[in-house]
């Protein structure tokens, strides 16, 4: 296992893909597995918490996030120019592991965060991207998926609808997904009967990141599991999602 | 050579830098950035007779420079803890500080007595969590606080430090006196503040229990004003926990009349906020000739 450590990193882009979403590039080389995540900050003790944020892609050079501008974290977040600092400690969490040859990785609005890498490493995956309003970076996730498919609302760029009702788990060895719970849920059933092994990157508030403060745990069926050391993957058979 | 080392009671402490009960579960996880044995010690989280779970979600909202959290002492239960967590902390060379806490003042006793003839290094008496829907705050109550410490008293034999709620039932001063008559050996000031947020789009309380605890840098004044006027009035040693984020604040807590700091939600700020505290307060002592911390301790006080 990679050691965990604080490090801070100079910005060298920080480009708004869509009207709240921005790809934040830091230079450096990071340690990730596709679907790990790191900590991210840059400002002092307020607010308290670091936020978490799956890592887009890495290479030796450089190590980027995608993230929804949404509170006081991600507005600080979305200021950042380049030349600026951030701060980041990870890499955190399980991350998902390769099985089978037939892959279909499906996300959902900011849920796409950790596809791209993970498609690039995995390589030859299939890749499902669902958007609310215009798709964005359709371009750059076009280079690592086998083949792509896209739904919104409106249609745009690809089929009208939810991404879960484009999705056919038929054929696959196995299903990576990471949104909205509702996206997670209604993939569930299709995969289950499909005999698709379907494994989902859950999200939720956390404090520090590493298991210690109990803050972000999960209802499993083998107990409570805390989301960001034994997670965020997690098999979708054994979430219960009654929640 | 600077001497960074602490005596609190009959417990001696290599520094006065503890990590606090429920922000750094059993010492292994930060283990995995830092040699954890280079605090002073870390209190473990609250430690109840049976397992519990905690509360359901959400357990954690942010606020200005501070921390709600509602996570409701979800731990393994002191038997499982002395089984398995215990021996992995003391092979680690941790100096460890049992958290308890019980439904009732017996069950504070039977977790204490379990506790009682292991290595703990002592045990801290939590009566100010906020965080059990339907269970009021022992420490909000000086009668029922009273019970509470002379049942675990009767069932310790190692120190016993008790930590106080910052709110309730008279000033914190009469509540600090009658744990002291009971025999406890150290008061830790304070805990969370019970607080709460509204979901305004959902027109309710963000937390199921309504109440969660506030920490962070925020009440940081308000807990050291608590230290200032305990240690003042105390004969036993004061700890104090609240909000301290970096070795200025920890200094000050000193200057209060603190033996020793408790590091909780700033270890969420910085990871390795508890060694930078311990090495700012090296190069302190060092840049201001201070020879041990009684020179200084309750220097403050007027």
């Amino acid at each position: 296992m990679d050691k965990i450590d604080v490090r801070t990193a100079p910005v060298i882009a920080n480009d708004q893909v869509a009207p709240d979403m921005f790809l934040l590039r830091v230079q450096g080389a990071f340690p990730a597995k596709p679907g790990q995540f790191y900590m991210l900050r840059a400002w002092g003790i307020n607010p308290p918490l670091s936020r978490p944020m799956s890592v887009f892609d890495r290479t030796d050079k450089l190590l980027s996030f995608l993230y929804a501008m949404q509170g006081q974290g991600t507005q600080l977040l979305a200021r950042l120019l380049p030349g600026d600092k951030l701060v980041l400690f990870g890499p955190l969490g399980n991350g998902w592991n390769q099985q089978g040859d037939q892959i279909a990785l499906v996300g959902g609005g900011s849920g796409i965060a950790p596809l791209f890498y993970t498609a690039k490493v995995f390589g030859k995956v299939d890749v499902y991207l669902g958007f609310h309003a215009k798709p964005f970076l359709l371009r750059t996730f076009e280079q690592v998926a086998k083949q792509l498919y896209v739904s919104s609302e409106s249609g745009e760029n690809g089929q009208k609808g939810l991404i879960s009702n484009v999705f056919q788990p038929h054929g696959y060895d196995t299903c990576y997904a990471c949104g909205p719970y509702a996206m997670l849920e209604a993939l569930r059933h299709p995969c289950q009967n499909a005999g698709v092994p379907l494994f989902v990157s859950l999200e939720e508030r956390m404090a520090c990141g590493i298991g210690a403060c109990l803050g972000c745990m999960v209802r499993t069926t083998q107990g409570l599991r805390r989301v960001c050391q034994d997670g965020p993957v997690f098999r979708a058979k054994d979430v219960i999602w009654d929640d | 050579m600077i001497n960074l080392s602490v005596q609190i009671g009959n417990l001696a402490l290599r520094n006065p830098v503890i990590a606090a009960s429920g922000t750094f579960g059993f010492g292994q996880e930060y283990s995995q950035l830092y040699d954890t044995s280079r605090l002073g010690a870390i209190c473990t989280k609250g430690l109840t007779l049976h397992p519990q779970q905690g509360n359901p979600g959400p357990r954690l909202w942010e606020t200005p420079c501070g921390l709600l959290n509602s996570i409701g002492l979800q731990n393994p239960g002191v038997t499982s803890f002395v089984e398995e967590d215990l021996p992995k902390m003391k092979e680690m060379g941790l100096v460890v500080i049992a958290n308890v806490w019980g439904n009732t003042v017996k069950e504070y006793g039977q977790v204490v007595r379990k506790l009682s003839n292991t290595s703990v290094d002592a045990i801290e008496i939590n009566i100010s969590c906020p965080n059990i829907p339907g269970q009021p705050i022992t420490g909000e109550q000086i009668a029922r606080t009273a019970r509470v410490v002379r049942e675990a008293r009767k069932a310790c034999k190692k120190p016993l430090w008790v930590k106080l709620s910052p709110t309730g039932e008279g000033s914190s001063l009469q509540l600090a006196r009658a744990i002291q008559a009971e025999g406890a050996n150290a008061v830790c000031a304070a805990n969370t503040f019970r607080a709460m947020a509204i979901d305004i789009t959902e027109r309710k309380p963000v937390f199921r229990n309504i109440f969660a605890g506030l920490s962070g840098p925020a009440i940081k004044p308000i807990t050291l004003g608590i230290v200032y006027e305990l240690s003042l009035a105390l004969e036993i040693p004061v700890i104090g926990v609240g909000g301290i984020t970096n070795w200025q604040d920890a200094v000050e807590f000193i200057m209060a009349g603190a033996y020793a700091v408790q590091i909780g939600t700033a270890n969420f700020i910085d990871p390795f906020c508890g060694i930078k505290i311990t090495e700012g307060l090296t190069t302190f002592m060092e840049n201001e000739s201070i020879k041990s911390w009684e020179d200084i301790r309750g220097c403050a006080h007027q």
